[in-house]
């Protein structure tokens, strides 16, 4: 048991260490976005169902409530993190901003 | 003028700095809060209160005159804002958009020119309107429901975790907010008018102080919720940590109608017609 929560918790860690890079590294705007939108997204869902299984470890029906709240903020950061992704993208296209091609220089 | 100002203002900061040399050092433990409240708070909260969570118990019941005028001083911020930014102008704006929904024509309507307003082929839109996004729209309209659940429950949860009537009333507050933002300004203030904010508000502030005011009345001190046992028909212990729920309550009406009411008169500069 312990393994695997482990394991969950370092890959949303990883998803989490690239998203972080993706932010520095990236060339613009919109691309910026992707690793923020996504790979957070995914981090946080690898690392909260990690610790939805490390607090069942002593199994009763309060630790199994609490492992429910923590699956349903996972549930509402799945469906609330890429929409606001989604209306930060459509604010810069409406805003004009051009995006970011092959050769240019990173912005 | 605003010499004097600078002058006042710097000698109030002198006095105010020249205060904090009689206080004792940054976590002494032979200060008077360290020997005496923290422990008294730690140790009998539970058996005084039968409040499982120290900080509310501090917030709401022993030092609950503190927070009363907190939520006043958040009443007085919303009037404050009311005072300064609203325009009352009889006359509506000289033109208005209106959008024909099936087609998406848009229709500008020059002052003393009439359109069939109760016919649903047109709704009104602002000046700045942008094309409404399905996504933005659906998943709005789908989370709101649920971020005023999680906001009730975090103002009735307050007493066993992180939580109260502040947190849960900002969180109320942001669900309409998000309704103006991801819909228009109008869709929002029908469905809170800013009547109902601005009774609302005092409302949830005269909820607490009738509170306190009602356990004066029978018979105990100002704030000391275990009066209460005689109405709740519980015991004095149990009667302080349903006092403490009232009181969150109230807290949490005011700060969700002060909130909504700031936000209307700031993002449409007082004029409550176009949004953000």
């Amino acid at each position: 048991m312990d393994i695997i929560v482990c394991l969950l918790l370092f890959a949303g860690l990883f998803f989490f260490t690239g998203g972080a890079v993706g932010i520095l590294r990236f060339p613009d705007f919109y691309s910026r976005l992707h690793p923020a939108g996504k790979l957070d997204t995914l981090g946080l869902l690898l690392a909260l169902i990690g610790l939805a299984l490390f607090n069942l470890h002593h199994f009763s029906l309060g630790t199994l409530l609490t492992s429910l709240k923590i699956i349903l903020i996972a549930v509402f950061v799945f469906l609330a993190s890429p929409t606001a992704t989604h209306a930060i993208v459509d604010a810069g296209v409406r805003a004009g901003l051009a995006p970011w091609t092959k050769g240019e220089k990173r912005r | 003028m605003k010499i004097i100002g600078l002058i006042v203002a710097v000698l109030t900061g002198a006095l105010l700095i020249y205060g904090t040399v009689d206080f004792p050092g940054w976590a002494d433990p032979a200060s008077p809060a360290s020997t005496h409240l923290s422990p008294h708070f730690i140790e009998k909260t539970m058996e005084e209160t039968s409040v499982p969570n120290i900080v509310t118990a501090v917030l709401a019941d022993y030092r609950s005159y503190d927070t009363m005028f907190e939520t006043t001083v958040i009443f007085s911020g919303g009037v404050a804002c009311f005072i300064l930014l609203r325009i009352f102008r009889r006359k509506e704006p000289s033109d208005r958009l209106y959008r024909h929904v099936l087609t998406g024509a848009t229709i500008r309507v020059k002052e003393g020119g009439k359109i069939p307003l109760d016919s649903d082929d047109f709704e009104r839109i602002d000046t700045l309107w942008t094309p409404h996004d399905l996504i933005i729209k659906t998943v709005c309209r789908l989370l709101i429901p649920f971020i005023q659940l999680f906001g009730l429950y975090v103002i009735a949860h307050g007493h066993h975790s992180p939580g109260g009537g502040f947190q849960g009333g900002v969180i109320l507050g942001a669900s309409i907010m998000l309704l103006a933002i991801s819909q228009d300004l109008r869709t929002a203030v029908q469905r809170m008018r800013e009547k109902v904010d601005a009774l609302l508000s005092p409302t949830g502030v005269f909820i607490y102080a009738g509170t306190g005011a009602l356990c004066l009345l029978l018979g105990l001190n100002f704030m000391d919720y275990s009066a209460l046992a005689s109405v709740l028909y519980v015991d004095p212990v149990t009667a302080r940590s349903h006092g403490i729920l009232i009181v969150e309550i109230g807290v949490g009406i005011a700060v969700m109608a002060t909130i909504i009411w700031i936000y209307n008169n700031l993002s449409s500069a007082g004029k409550y017609d176009e949004g953000l």
